[in-house]
């Protein structure tokens, strides 16, 4: 949709209604909120990068995006991996990374007043002097903000246990495209609450396509008085899901249940040289217990959890699970990948691709061979790993962004990836979201159901909270 | 190294760069800056910016100076760039001349 | 907000022409020394790179450039230059830094010198020679300067016989064992950091140490712990004179800057990361102990908090 009001009368506009401080237009720095991991560039470049530092700026934002008619693109940290927060028609990105106070944190509610900008890592900091966590833990945490995770709906390592964003976001405030920027508080400070539908949880998740999100109350909750850790290496996969089904057999419900494929084992222990021997597929356990009951369940985890492995590694307290290192091999996934994409690309320049399937756990093992061969059958090595507890798989391949084949060939297996989740039941995306990337995905998903209506209810659901389509344009629908 | 190597270099380098922002939990200035600039993310795509194309503005002169070149982001960074060699190779740009900057260059602090 | 080309161009000026990046006489770098009565010549030379000695002078600049802000030019701050390179004992009446910050320097390098002898490791020192090491330069990326000034520096070591030298401060440890290789031809001289020396003479039984306090946190300069790996030896120095040693969160490779080596630029930005390291260290102690000038300038100027600051080698006494 071409922008009603000129570039330099929309700038001006902002500049009035927010100060000049908190409108950047040079054009090097707009670069740098104009793309995402994944080698997302905007095809457009927006004129200017906003940053509210105040809720009402939001509100002026939006205010003036409506009468002026320019879209506008929330962003927190970029770090979603789905294409939601780069901007794709001009326009103007909304950084909220100045929204970054801690308002109140109340144990006796169990809720915590954040702003948008404020980093999970940065609120986790401030609850453990209290004694008291916010469990939602993506990948990026050290800089994905509270704003961005509300967003794109994030989960992370502690989804099995303790859900993803959607459970923990209490109540927000929802900042409209309209006439005047009208801003509202949804859903509660409280724990329960029936408020109609459920706008809070439409928003979570809607990538910043529904209504911008300035603060939102959170659901906190006390950290575990001790966690132990296993992690055993397996011989095959097989033998890997039958100790996961032991354990949720006996009753055992894991704080963190992780599993990495052969290959990743492989990739990331020659990276993260950890004192520990990795071989076959990997499984890292830990369990949050009382003090008292430690020796107990650890006791109980290593020994289903050895019963088939190679070898098992335990430890009684995080600490010393620092201490030994047993989290390294998981850590070092990631950096080993794109060294692991490097050397066989033999390019300084590369990109690792990060799909995000969940397949119900009793399908893991077919997902995985699946995965494999429709990987090696388009001509790429694979890294298998994930959240077996929830079973999100994070299945990722190197490329070279500058042959154009091996892009298409990149593409092709991204969409084959999200056709084995379909095919085995389950979601293309567990937990960074739709954005430009899955779009189609989404369809295929929906169309597999039988619930392509529902695409022309989300087209309605948007349409009711931003009627002239300026808010994130491009993304989800 | 003459400028046209270390241009060479800082090109290269950053290139390697995918964006994943992982490097700025680390950064002190970020949280003081205006913007991404004042992060190693920002500075490490400014660096290749000004390599490439010869010149820098002020914003951006302003994120390469306002590095401590303290390194705490190498530890983050999951392609172990050399970050503060980009900084420090894109203020020899400017410098040495190879890349034009302003004169004047505003650092500025929330 | 001074112009940083003009800061810079300073800082080069200075160091280009009387070997110090701050005009002053010669004899601020090495009084010190003179009641020791450190040789002249000797294989291994205690070379400090005048750092310690400079910075309250190098922060009385970086203040003073920063008052002149918007009312002078580029070019006035080089005719300050110059004019202070032709008379630089001008620059203590015009900078004039707190008596007590030039004494304290001095106190510190005379106990490490002190702290060396009692390890048995016998250092000359180069007087005139302890040329300042450049590193801001190399910092700022001031490439042709610094190698001039690498050069010099190299020359006038050589000449005064040095095959080794110990260095007492991370950002000189830095420079001259890892990038001097890089800009001077046939550099050969061998690199030791005090603390790598004391470290090995109190694990060998060499040197007993007594605790002058109870209990500090340390915080680790971003260029010992992450560019030359020295994190171990200055805790291991700490735990044998007596001392007792608190991590504060962000230590070891993971510690967090002072803010000090954005001062030139922007001191503002400095002091608010100082702020925040200071908090985060005071939850652990309220003696913080540094190891390098820069975070001790730093650190002390933005302490609000009432801590107490000292340098590593103010910690603790060699018992004789």
């Amino acid at each position: 949709m071409p922008p009603r009001a000129s570039r330099s009368a929309v700038l001006r506009a902002l500049r009035e209604a927010l100060g000049p401080g908190k409108v950047v237009e040079d054009e090097e720095i707009v670069r740098l909120y104009s793309r995402e991991p994944e080698g997302l560039e905007a095809p457009e470049r927006p004129w200017a990068v906003v940053f509210p530092e105040e809720p009402r700026d939001v509100s002026a934002v939006a205010r003036l995006a409506y009468k002026l008619e320019f879209p506008i693109y929330p962003q927190g940290s970029t770090t979603s991996l789905s294409g939601s927060a780069y901007p794709l028609e001009g326009g103007v990105v909304v950084s909220m990374e100045r929204l970054r106070r801690i308002r109140s944190v109340s144990l006796v509610d169990s809720s915590v007043w954040v702003e948008a900008g404020v980093r999970i890592d940065d609120l986790n900091l401030e609850l453990a002097r209290r004694g008291y966590m916010f469990p939602v833990d993506p990948a990026s945490s050290a800089v994905a903000t509270v704003g961005g995770a509300i967003n794109s709906g994030a989960g992370g390592m502690r989804g099995a246990k303790y859900g993803t964003m959607r459970d923990w976001v209490l109540g927000l405030h929802a900042v409209l495209v309209d006439e005047e920027g009208t801003t509202m508080f949804l859903g509660c400070r409280t724990l329960k609450c029936r408020q109609g539908y459920d706008l809070v949880r439409l928003i979570v998740g809607s990538e910043g396509t529904l209504a911008l999100v300035p603060d939102a109350y959170l659901k906190i909750t006390p950290l575990p008085e001790n966690i132990v850790t296993a992690v055993a290496f397996y011989r095959s996969l097989g033998d890997l899901m039958e100790t996961v089904v032991d354990i949720k057999a006996r009753g055992i419900q894991p704080y963190i249940m992780e599993f990495m494929g052969e290959n990743s084992v492989k990739l990331a222990a020659s990276y993260a040289r950890a004192p520990i021997e990795a071989e076959g597929s990997m499984l890292l356990v830990s369990v949050d217990v009382n003090r008292e009951a430690t020796e107990r369940v650890l006791g109980e985890l290593s020994g289903i959890m050895g019963s088939r492995a190679l070898r098992v590694y335990t430890a009684r307290s995080l600490e010393e699970a620092e201490e030994k290192k047993l989290f390294q091999v998981r850590r070092g996934l990631f950096p080993a990948q794109v060294e692991h994409a490097r050397r066989t690309l033999g390019k300084d320049r590369v990109l690792v691709i990060i799909e995000d399937i969940a397949v119900p756990p009793s399908r893991l093992v077919e997902a995985v061979e699946l995965i494999r061969e429709a990987s090696e059958r388009l001509g790429f090595s694979v890294a298998v790993g994930g959240h077996v507890g929830d079973g999100n798989l994070h299945p990722a391949i190197g490329v070279d962004p500058e042959d154009p084949e091996m892009t298409r060939r990149a593409r092709e297996w991204f969409t084959e990836v999200m056709r084995i989740a379909i095919k085995l039941g389950g979601t293309v995306s567990a937990e960074h979201g739709i954005g430009t990337l899955k779009r189609e995905g989404l369809r295929m998903e929906l169309e597999a159901n039988n619930a392509l209506k529902a695409l022309d209810i989300m087209r309605a659901i948007k349409r009711a909270f931003d009627p002239k389509g300026l808010l994130n344009p491009g993304k989800v629908v | 190294m003459t400028p046209e190597e270390a241009a060479e270099w800082v090109s290269r380098e950053s290139s390697r760069c995918m964006f994943c922002g992982f490097c700025e939990a680390a950064c002190p200035t970020l949280p003081l800056g205006p913007h991404r600039a004042y992060g190693p993310r920002g500075r490490v795509y400014l660096a290749g910016l000004a390599a490439r194309r010869g010149e820098l503005g002020a914003e951006g002169a302003a994120g390469i100076y306002s590095c401590l070149l303290c390194a705490a982001c190498v530890e983050r960074c999951p392609a172990r760039i050399d970050i503060p060699g980009l900084v420090r190779a894109a203020r020899m740009l400017l410098a040495e001349g190879y890349a034009r900057a302003p004169g004047m260059v505003p650092v500025r602090v929330l | 907000m001074a112009s940083v080309r003009a800061v810079l161009e300073f800082l080069a000026d200075s160091t280009l022409k009387t070997g110090l990046p701050v005009p002053v006489p010669m004899e601020e770098v090495y009084s010190w020394a003179i009641p020791l009565g450190l040789p002249r010549s000797g294989r291994v030379h205690l070379y400090t790179g005048a750092l310690y000695q400079l910075m309250p002078y190098i922060e009385r600049l970086g203040r003073y450039l920063e008052s002149l802000e918007g009312s002078r030019s580029a070019a006035a701050i080089l005719r300050l230059a110059r004019a202070l390179i032709a008379a630089p004992r001008f620059t203590r009446t015009l900078l004039s830094p707190e008596p007590q910050a030039l004494e304290r320097p001095r106190a510190i390098l005379s106990r490490i010198a002190r702290f060396l002898g009692a390890a048995g490791y016998y250092v000359a020192y180069p007087y005139e020679g302890d040329l300042y090491s450049g590193v801001l330069l190399y910092d700022m990326g001031l490439d042709d300067a610094f190698a001039e000034v690498a050069s010099r520096v190299y020359r006038v070591l050589k000449e005064a016989g040095a095959e080794e030298i110990v260095t007492v401060d991370p950002h000189t440890t830095h420079v001259m064992r890892s990038v001097y290789p890089k800009y001077v031809d046939g550099y050969d001289l061998e690199v030791r950091n005090y603390l790598e020396v004391l470290a090995e003479a109190v694990d060998s039984g060499r040197v007993r140490l007594r605790p002058r306090v109870r209990e500090v946190v340390i915080h680790d300069p971003c260029f010992y712990a992450r560019y030359e790996g020295i994190i171990e030896e200055p805790r291991r120095i700490l735990r044998a004179a007596g001392v007792e040693v608190r991590e504060p969160r962000r230590s070891g490779r993971m510690t967090y800057c002072c803010g000090g080596p954005v001062e030139s630029i922007s001191p503002r930005l400095a002091s608010k990361i100082a702020e925040t390291r200071l908090s985060e260290l005071r939850e652990e102690s309220k003696t913080v102990v540094v190891m390098c000038p820069i975070c001790y300038a730093n650190l002390s100027r933005a302490n609000r908090l009432g801590l107490r600051i000292i340098d590593i080698a103010e910690a603790f006494d060699v018992e004789v």
